[in-house]
């Protein structure tokens, strides 16, 4: 089971671009694990550009599994796993 | 370890590749990659320069294909070898061959016999393998891969792509897990369809204008991943099956393909027995040397032996005799078929018939043709009549064998207007943008739109380009610039193999249902193959048609080549300009040379044809020659050793044989090695290529005596000419058409000019401008008439007589149920031409309504009969009716209705046959004083100011010396034509209403240039208005 967000959050990189952390809500997640990631088109035609989405296992109060993308400059929440 | 792509489309795979050539090879050369496959859906077109390109570069080209098979499963081919290419040839060519309209497909039986040197991986997800482990069709699976195991043995794959996706790889992993259940090995591919993963977007719009949907519906087959990723990347992608990675180095080398390139190969020819191709060859040129000359002089028998000698030192015996043979079959059945081109500098083509240009007499340069240092396929490419053009094809096929022959493809590809609208379609962008970003637009390349948007006149005041929202619409036009659509068939260009074709060259069907090869005519010949470029001649049928018409009416044989070489009456009408017609003569620019050049002998001709090119114009070469030809300044050599290459064209370089003369006279080269520095100089070069070039013929010259400052100046003159020189032969070869045709127009005009009509849309001018000029000629034009008018436009008692086939809507079926109809007589009425004939409703009122029935009653009264006689025509034939049963007057007597006036008969001829008989829509107009009739501007002094009004019969854009851009319109108003010159600054001035109005209002000033040639630059253009004109005499304003 997954719950659809999309809203925007802001995230945490270290040096090699992965990420760390992210602000939800405008509580912290720490990123446990990047578990998978993967690469999806948009609507060029409107101008977006590529989403990259990583499923991160990540820790507020308790851990659970998240989707990230982030789409030009800005980065989304796109969904929570159960 | 490398990791190196073996399974890449380009856009030869056809709006499914979005990365030219260029870019997957600077790519993959970025990326380290030793090497680099091709892999296109189903052609191999853009193969072999994907093969040049690469080895420039140091990348080993793997060549291949992703084809499909029976049931639309797709398997990558690659080529091991010689064997594998011609085999991979083989199995494209069945595949398009055994479906035709539909998608090419190979069966089972076909892969088992033609596997030999091929390596196959088992494709992408529409792979068979891939699809049914997919599925969970384990045991079909099996089954498929034990069947693909037994044809292609060890070089078969399991082809392993890792797209990253939200659910993950499970289809490559129970891929992988199926490869090793079965001991199959693994390879990894990407199924590259671009370079850089950004152009995806390309990609996507290219699918879309394949599948003519817009690119909102894409959903299903959407992904980013399609580009030429990094070794890193794919190592990383195949972490857990390295032996995927590491294998695409074992397959790539495997693959060693040496194609043989550059090596001309013949089709056989078959010669008598006990002869050589050589023998039969000489033999065959010295009977038809005795024909033509009589008593062969040592000179004619020497340079018959040395380009014998050439031709088969090059091996080209075979070539020769396959065009011999072809020219004989076609004179033998009368069909008109002559050589063009430089193969005129051959007396061997002369004594073989198959040009009529004699070298000696034109002092022509065997070498310009063909030299033992040029090896190189021969190119004898044949002008023949285009009526008759497909039965000498029909010949070569029948001869050789359908499987040996076929017509060479071209590549047609995106310029901005195909791209404007197939983007737009794919963008769902509104009609009216679309047509709007269209408009004004020639033949110009997407890439460069936005940049001739600033600065042509003609887009520069269309907003279109400029707005924001379609930027972005633009540049994606621009992305697919130059990108193929699909192929056609070239027009001349027909194959003959020296065994069947697609050993070495894949064919497909064309649209249109010739058989036609992948490659375009450069890969053709690069792979060395002979092409016969059989090219249809209009100006040959016309020539036959107005030679026939002349023994028709006047019972007259007439023989051109024995006319009169010097006819005073043909040169006159020549230097007067009415050259409207003639074969080359007719262009504007060539209408105004014979006003300067005031041409009064046939080398004239040679030189107009040669001079009026944008080369010599845009060097002033005419400025130089014209005094001299006048007596108006001396004729001088830089130095006298050039008196015997240039006295000809009185010291000015005209010719590409010059050249050779030159580098042969003044530097000592031998005429082979001259026209080695003649190529060498017209091909791109580095300024360090020109300066060691300069150096060499300075020093040849010298050895010769000649000093380095005028060695010098002549390398100057050599080096400007021959970027844009001409080909005497050929000049010389068109001079003679052009010729032919000056003088029949000068002696039978009626005849002529039907014959021209009859064979529109060719040359220069439209039907209605020459009929116009067939007036100005004194030839009467005898309007539409059903019982008179025939398939073509024919000549009655010195008149011409417009044909039906001339009528808007008419079909052949059509022409040939009237004429047949006709057989037994006369039609006497309307009814009777409805049971008579087959002909539609629709063309029977078109007839009526133009014209062709006014002998048989008024228009408007036949017209309300047509839909009663089309039913009694239906009853008639379902046997309903008896024959004279309705008794009803099909006609008025004359003058009881209403005549029609001549301003609609005029409309309705030029809705209906393009033509205007009755009037020409300026009669109706009361035009003021201050307009020029066009046939009065002769007789206006030049400098003056005038106006004309007049619709506009084409625009011109001809390259200039500055690069200004200089358009030309070519008006006429009834009474003759303008040429009007218009300059930027008038361009800038009325960008709005060039290349749009086909009408025009010009205000300029008279120039001349010469005696004769009278042209008007522009000095303000404007759109026909109501203001332009007075009132018109009915009093309505007129519609054109």
């Amino acid at each position: 089971m997954s719950k659809l967000i999309g809203e925007p959050i802001k995230v945490h990189q270290d040096r090699d671009a992965m990420v760390t952390a992210f602000i939800w809500r405008k509580r912290l997640y720490r990123v446990l694990e990047v578990i998978d990631w993967w690469r999806e088109p948009s609507e060029w035609w409107e101008g977006k550009a590529v989403r990259l989405f990583f499923r991160v296992n990540a820790r507020n109060s308790s851990s659970g599994i998240y989707e990230l993308y982030r789409l030009g400059e800005e980065w989304f929440l796109s969904r929570v796993l159960d | 370890m490398s990791c190196i792509h073996l399974h890449v489309h380009s856009p030869y795979s056809f709006l499914d590749g979005a990365s030219t050539l260029d870019r997957l090879l600077e790519k993959a050369q970025a990326l380290d990659m030793p090497a680099l496959a091709l892999t296109d859906h189903n052609r191999l077109t853009g193969a072999i320069r994907f093969y040049d390109k690469a080895r420039k570069l140091g990348i080993k080209p793997i060549i291949g294909a992703e084809v499909t098979l029976e049931g639309g499963y797709h398997l990558t081919l690659l080529c091991k070898d010689l064997n594998g290419y011609s085999n991979l040839c083989r199995l494209l060519t069945g595949a398009h061959m055994s479906n035709r309209g539909g998608e090419p497909q190979i069966a089972g039986g076909m892969l088992q016999r033609y596997c030999g040197g091929l390596i196959a991986l088992s494709g992408c997800s529409r792979g068979e393998i891939p699809a049914l482990v997919r599925k969970g069709d384990v045991g079909p699976a099996r089954k498929a891969a034990q069947f693909y195991k037994e044809v292609f043995g060890d070089d078969f794959f399991i082809e392993l792509i890792h797209y990253p996706s939200r659910k993950g790889i499970p289809d490559t992993h129970r891929l992988a897990g199926f490869a090793k259940e079965e001991h199959l090995p693994v390879v990894a591919t990407n199924n590259v369809h671009y370079a850089e993963m950004e152009e995806y977007t390309i990609k996507e719009l290219l699918n879309a204008i394949d599948r003519n949907i817009s690119v909102y519906r894409l959903e299903n087959y959407r992904t980013v991943e399609q580009y030429l990723k990094s070794q890193d990347e794919m190592a990383s992608l195949f972490a857990d099956c390295p032996e995927a990675v590491e294998m695409t180095e074992e397959i790539a080398a495997r693959c060693n393909l040496e194609l043989e390139l550059g090596k001309p190969r013949f089709p056989r020819f078959d010669i008598p027995g006990g002869e050589t191709d050589y023998s039969y060859l000489s033999k065959i040129a010295f009977a038809g040397a005795s024909d033509k000359y009589g008593h062969l002089t040592p000179e004619i028998t020497g340079r018959l032996e040395r380009e014998l000698d050439t031709i088969r030192t090059l091996g080209f015996c075979s070539y020769f005799l396959v065009v011999w043979d072809i020219v004989r079959w076609a004179r033998e059945r009368g069909i008109a078929c002559l050589a063009r081109g430089s193969a005129v500098d051959s007396l061997v083509v002369y004594t073989l018939d198959i040009s009529n240009v004699d070298p000696i007499e034109y002092d022509l340069l065997f070498e310009r043709f063909m030299h033992p240092l040029r090896y190189e396929p021969p190119d004898i490419d044949l002008d023949i009549d285009r009526r008759r053009r497909d039965e000498v094809r029909d010949y070569i096929y029948g001869k050789y064998g359908t499987s040996n022959v076929s017509c060479v493809a071209t590549i047609n590809t995106y310029m901005a207007r195909g791209a404007i609208r197939d983007v737009g379609k794919a963008l769902q962008l509104p009609h009216e943008i679309i047509e709007e970003a269209c408009r004004g637009i020639h033949y110009l390349s997407a890439s460069k739109l936005l940049e001739h948007a600033d600065s042509l006149p003609e887009l520069k005041q269309s907003q279109i380009y400029r707005q924001p929202e379609l930027a972005k619409f633009f540049n994606l036009c621009a992305a697919i610039d130059g990108f193929p659509r699909h192929l056609s068939v070239h027009l001349g260009g027909l194959l003959i193999g020296d065994g069947e074709l697609s050993d070495s060259v894949p064919l497909e069907w064309s649209s249109g249902g010739d058989i036609i090869s992948q490659y375009d005519k450069d890969d053709i010949e690069r792979l060395g193959i002979v092409k016969m470029d059989l090219l249809a001649l209009p100006t040959l049928t016309v020539i036959e048609d107005t030679l026939a018409s002349v023994k028709e009416g006047w019972g007259i044989d007439i023989d051109l080549n024995s006319i009169p070489r010097d006819d005073t009456k043909a040169f006159a009408m020549l230097r007067e300009g009415k050259s409207i017609g003639t074969f080359q003569l007719e262009s504007p620019a060539q209408r105004e040379m014979a006003g300067r050049l005031l041409p009064n002998r046939f080398e004239d001709i040679i030189v107009s044809i040669s001079l009026v090119r944008p080369g010599p114009l845009k060097s002033n070469m005419d400025k130089v020659y014209l005094p001299r030809r006048h007596g108006t300044e001396p004729v001088t050599y830089l130095h006298p050793g050039l008196e015997n290459a240039l006295s000809e064209t009185l010291g000015v370089i005209l010719y590409q044989e010059q050249v050779l003369k030159v580098a042969h006279d003044l530097a000592g080269m031998s005429y082979a090695e001259a026209d080695g520095f003649r190529r060498a100089m017209t091909h791109d070069r580095t300024e360090e290529e020109m300066e060691k070039m300069r150096d060499s013929f300075i020093s040849s010259c010298a050895r010769n005596g000649v000093s380095g400052e005028i060695a010098e100046k002549v390398f100057e003159q050599l080096a400007a000419f021959a970027a844009y020189g001409f080909c005497k032969a050929h000049a010389a070869a068109y001079a003679i058409l052009a010729y032919q045709t000056l003088w029949l127009k000068c002696h039978y005009p009626a005849e002529f000019f039907a014959a021209l009509l009859s064979n529109q849309p060719m040359g220069y001018y439209p039907s209605r401008v020459l009929v116009a000029e067939a007036q100005r000629a004194g030839v009467k034009i005898l309007p539409l008439d059903i019982n008179r008018s025939r398939d073509r436009f024919t000549v009655e008692g010195g008149a011409i007589r417009v044909s039906l086939s001339q009528l808007k809507g008419m079909s052949g079926e059509a022409v040939e149920s009237i004429l047949s109809g006709r057989k037994p007589g006369e039609f006497t009425s309307l009814r009777d031409f409805v049971l008579r004939t087959g002909v539609s409703q629709p063309i029977v009122e078109s007839l009526v309504r133009v014209g062709a029935f006014d002998s048989l009653g008024t228009r408007e009264g036949l017209l309300r009969q047509v839909p009663e006689l089309m039913t009694l025509r239906h009853r008639v034939l379902k046997g309903i009716s008896p024959l004279f049963d309705d008794v009803r007057p099909d006609h008025e007597p004359f003058g009881q209705a209403a005549r029609i006036d001549r301003k609609a008969r005029m409309s309705v001829e030029r809705e209906l046959l393009s033509l205007s008989l009755s009037a020409h829509p300026l009669d109706f107009l009361r035009l003021g004083n201050e307009f020029t009739r066009m046939k009065d501007l002769p007789s206006i002094a030049t400098g003056r100011t005038v106006r004309i009004i007049g619709s506009v019969v084409r625009y011109q854009t001809p390259p200039t010396r500055n690069g200004n851009r200089v358009v030309y319109v070519i008006m006429e108003d009834g009474t003759g034509i303008a040429d009007v010159t218009v300059f930027g600054d008038v361009q800038e001035k009325c960008g709005q209403v060039l290349f749009r109005a086909g009408w025009l209002v010009v205000r300029g000033k008279i120039q001349r240039r010469g005696a004769k040639g009278v042209s008007i630059i522009a000095e303000d253009l404007s759109p026909l208005s109501p203001d332009n004109y007075a009132v018109s005499t009915s009093g309505i304003s007129p519609t054109f």
